[in-house]
């Protein structure tokens, strides 16, 4: 089993074990020459399936294994997080599969240079003892050279290699067609406004004793509708409040992407979800609804660091999933990540 | 009755500031020392495996020193401990600040109270702050004795320096809930600075472990690189975290002096009259070291100064006796230790020397059963922290008073001659002997 791979895009790398990171502790990897996924599913809450291409974040990738040229890895985010954080100023980094006192680690080699000058770029603060005038010297004869100083860095992350028959009944969850497709506003501003909400039917539960309603009560009502419409609102004993986008982007369906090409579309539930409502919002048809738990929203929106598109697929009152396309150079929607968040029945 | 009183400049002020944080991160307490001409902050940690002594330069450090200890003539010292918390909520951060912020202050001049005639023993602290205000702090103490690690560079062979502006950006890639820094002299003209946690559990457990992180730097980005190659020397990671921080405030070069793994190591930087001490317990993988003429005697308190015995050594140990904690010992008990340490090697290496006091004090050595000890001992570690305290050895001057006696003669015969005593009798010898 071999895997060994140089990273070429450490900075998407690292926001994407960052954002998933924040959905779950583990994640399980799947290596092969032709794509990488990555896949998060907790005890509970959001599930995470990722589908990237090689070139969305290394350059040259080598997977080798009796089990078609595939490994399965289950990887600590946090401490895969951390190793490529320290690689951001890198000048290179590579990752590989190797052993250590017989347990498998992900091991991330790291090169960086640093200008030897940069710690000494105020001679003064070489004061003091008479010895430091060798210290000096030395550091002087480096710039005279041009020397920098490179550092080799290597974090081994501790994994655990997952047999094909593990992870062989694992499969990404099957969704009814939904009702309503959109296009999200910037992930910030909405991520602003919902963790807002979170925060003040948080704030309001305090004062109520039930500790078994602060699940409910941080429940968020999240709708849309095939008229550009986004709705987000919270309610509660106390308050109810909601915000509303208009002229968002309800994205046309691909024939060749559904079942039964032109005929399906016309039987979408999409398409009959278009007679219904208006573009200002204001009318209280149309919208498919879900219910989610607002922490969990927050931990999902978390993947706007990525700065991908999202669209959004309603199934009234049944789940949210979110599909983020990453930004890359060619154009081609190759790297996708697909949040399946299920709504809470009514 | 003492007299300390001193000023300091906001610059100054900010740098104790500074180092009360440093110390703050190996004690709760802070012992202080003063004399005549310097002043020391001390920090022993809990474990008593980290000593750390700051020592400010009465003339070069304060704008005014003063120090009259109540006794001791010129030697004489005042010496105290405070709450590290309790001297870092007076100095605060930001003593020093350019442009006359909150916090800023023009001078801080402090006093010591204690005289007889008063119920109240203080060490006061006057900030002297912009626009004529003046914060004064009265903190007590408790009058404790000051004691200090002994560290003795002439045989810290291994020495490297390096600026800590560079070290402070490897102790970052470091992961944070890592426990130890293995300090590796490579082979490759590199040295390896790795970060990591003992094992703990295996199976699922395993992905919970720390990240493990080597950081290579080549020696010669090194302003002094003289260590022994393929040498490890262990220590605590958060440690050498505090000390980076704090010599990188400084914006000076940190030096380190060590000997050999399990010997203590040394961490030394300054500048403008502060100088700053760090003497850490080290561990180490001793084993790994290139053999030398007698690899078992790296262990052996006398042995660890070369490694082949010398009898200019032999006096160099002896004059190092004193340091040992330990009430005064018989020589030839510390002889008895010393051949416990090492029994196989030196049996080699003076067989026939030896072989006269092995008939001598046939019948005085009674656990003599250390070879096949230490035939099975894994490591040595424990035996040599405890140098000096073996039960053995007071067993044996408890049982057999008259041993002092011909220890006197064992003494000169061991500093001339440059011989041990050897193992004189078999477990199965003496069992009649309890």
């Amino acid at each position: 089993m071999r895997f060994k791979a140089s990273i070429q895009n450490i900075s998407t790398f690292t926001k994407l074990t960052a954002s998933l990171n924040s959905l779950g502790p583990l994640a399980w990897v799947k290596l092969s020459e032709e794509q990488v996924c990555f896949t998060i599913i907790p005890e509970q809450g959001t599930q995470v399936w990722a589908v990237l291409s090689i070139d969305a974040i290394f350059a040259t990738i080598s997977v080798q294994s009796a089990a078609n040229n595939v490994i399965n890895l289950e990887v600590p985010l946090t401490s895969l997080n951390r190793a490529l954080k320290s690689a951001l100023n890198a000048t290179s980094a590579h990752i590989r599969l190797t052993k250590n006192d017989k347990l498998p680690i992900l091991a991330l080699t790291i090169v960086t240079t640093t200008a030897s000058n940069t710690y000494s770029a105020f001679p003064a603060a070489h004061t003091g003892p008479a010895s430091h005038e060798d210290g000096f010297d030395a550091s002087f004869d480096n710039d005279i050279g041009g020397g920098n100083r490179e550092t080799i860095v290597t974090h081994e992350i501790p994994v655990r290699v997952l047999a094909p028959d593990t992870v062989a009944h694992l499969h990404e969850p099957a969704c009814r067609e939904p009702d309503v497709h959109i296009l999200l506003p910037p992930l910030m501003q909405l991520k602003s406004i919902s963790d807002r909400f979170t925060k003040l039917a948080l704030a309001d539960t305090k004062s109520s004793t039930a500790a078994t309603a602060t699940t409910s009560r941080t429940r968020l009502e999240v709708a849309a509708n095939m008229h550009g419409c986004l709705k987000i609102s919270i309610r509660s004993d106390a308050m109810s409040i909601s915000s509303i986008w208009t002229d968002l982007n309800n994205p046309e369906l691909d024939p060749g992407h559904v079942a039964g090409g032109e005929h399906g579309i016309a039987e979408h539930p999409s398409t009959r979800m278009k007679q219904l409502g208006t573009a200002d919002g204001r009318s209280d048809q149309g919208w498919a609804v879900v219910s989610i738990d607002g922490r969990d929203w927050g931990k999902v929106m978390s993947v706007g660091r990525l700065g991908g598109r999202v669209i959004a697929c309603f199934c009234h009152e049944h789940a949210l999933i979110l599909y983020v396309y990453l930004p890359n150079d060619n154009g081609d929607d190759e790297s996708v990540l697909t949040y399946f968040i299920s709504s809470y029945s009514a | 009755m003492v007299i300390l009183n001193f000023t300091l400049t906001p610059v100054a002020a900010s740098k104790v500031h500074d180092l009360l944080v440093c110390l703050g991160k190996f004690s709760d307490t802070v012992a202080i020392e003063a004399r005549r001409e310097k002043f020391t902050f001390t920090a022993l940690n809990s474990s008593k495996s980290a000593y750390a002594a700051i020592t400010l330069d009465g003339n070069q450090f304060f704008t005014h020193y003063e120090c009259v200890p109540s006794h001791g003539g010129p030697d004489g010292r005042f010496t105290c401990s405070m709450y590290t918390k309790a001297l870092l909520s007076v100095f605060k951060g930001r003593l020093y600040d350019p442009l006359g912020r909150d916090g800023a202050i023009d001078r801080c001049d402090v006093s010591v109270q204690e005289r007889e005639n008063e119920t109240q023993c203080r060490f006061i602290v006057k900030m002297v702050c912009n626009q004529g205000v003046i914060k004064t702090y009265k903190l007590t103490y408790e009058a404790v004795d000051v004691m200090h690690a002994l560290f003795d560079r002439s045989v810290a062979k291994n020495r490297w320096s390096m600026h800590s502006g560079a070290i402070r950006e490897y102790i970052e890639y470091f992961g944070t809930k890592t426990e130890m820094l293995d300090i590796f002299a490579g082979e490759d003209g590199r040295c390896v600075f790795k970060s990591y946690t003992e094992k703990i559990s295996n199976g699922k457990e395993i992905l919970k472990h720390p990240l493990v992180t080597a950081v290579a730097v080549n020696t010669s980005d090194f302003e002094e690189f003289v260590v022994q190659t393929g040498m490890h020397i262990i220590i605590n990671v958060k440690d050498f975290k505090a000390i980076v921080v704090h010599a990188d405030t400084l914006k000076t070069s940190l030096k380190a002096f060590h000997s050999q793994p399990t010997r203590p190591l040394q961490f030394s930087y300054g500048s403008e009259g502060l100088i700053c001490e760090f003497t850490l317990m080290t561990a180490g993988d001793y084993s790994a070291a290139p053999p030398t003429p007698a690899p078992q005697a790296m262990n052996s308190r006398q042995a660890s100064r070369t490694p082949s015995t010398t009898t200019a050594d032999r006096k160099d140990s002896r004059s190092f006796r004193p340091n040992m904690p330990p009430p005064v010992q018989p020589a030839s008990r510390r002889d008895g230790s010393g051949r416990l340490r090492n029994p196989g090697s030196r049996q080699a290496s003076s067989a026939g020397q030896a072989q006269p006091s092995r008939k001598e004090s046939d019948s005085l050595f009674v656990p003599e059963d250390e070879d096949e000890d230490d035939a099975w001992a894994p490591v040595d570690h424990d035996r040599e922290e405890t140098l000096g305290w073996d039960a053995s050895a007071s067993h044996d001057a408890a049982a057999f008073p008259t041993f002092t006696d011909s220890g006197s003669g064992s003494r000169t015969n061991t500093a001339d001659s440059n011989e041990v005593f050897e193992p004189t009798q078999r477990v199965s010898q003496i069992k009649g002997l309890w």
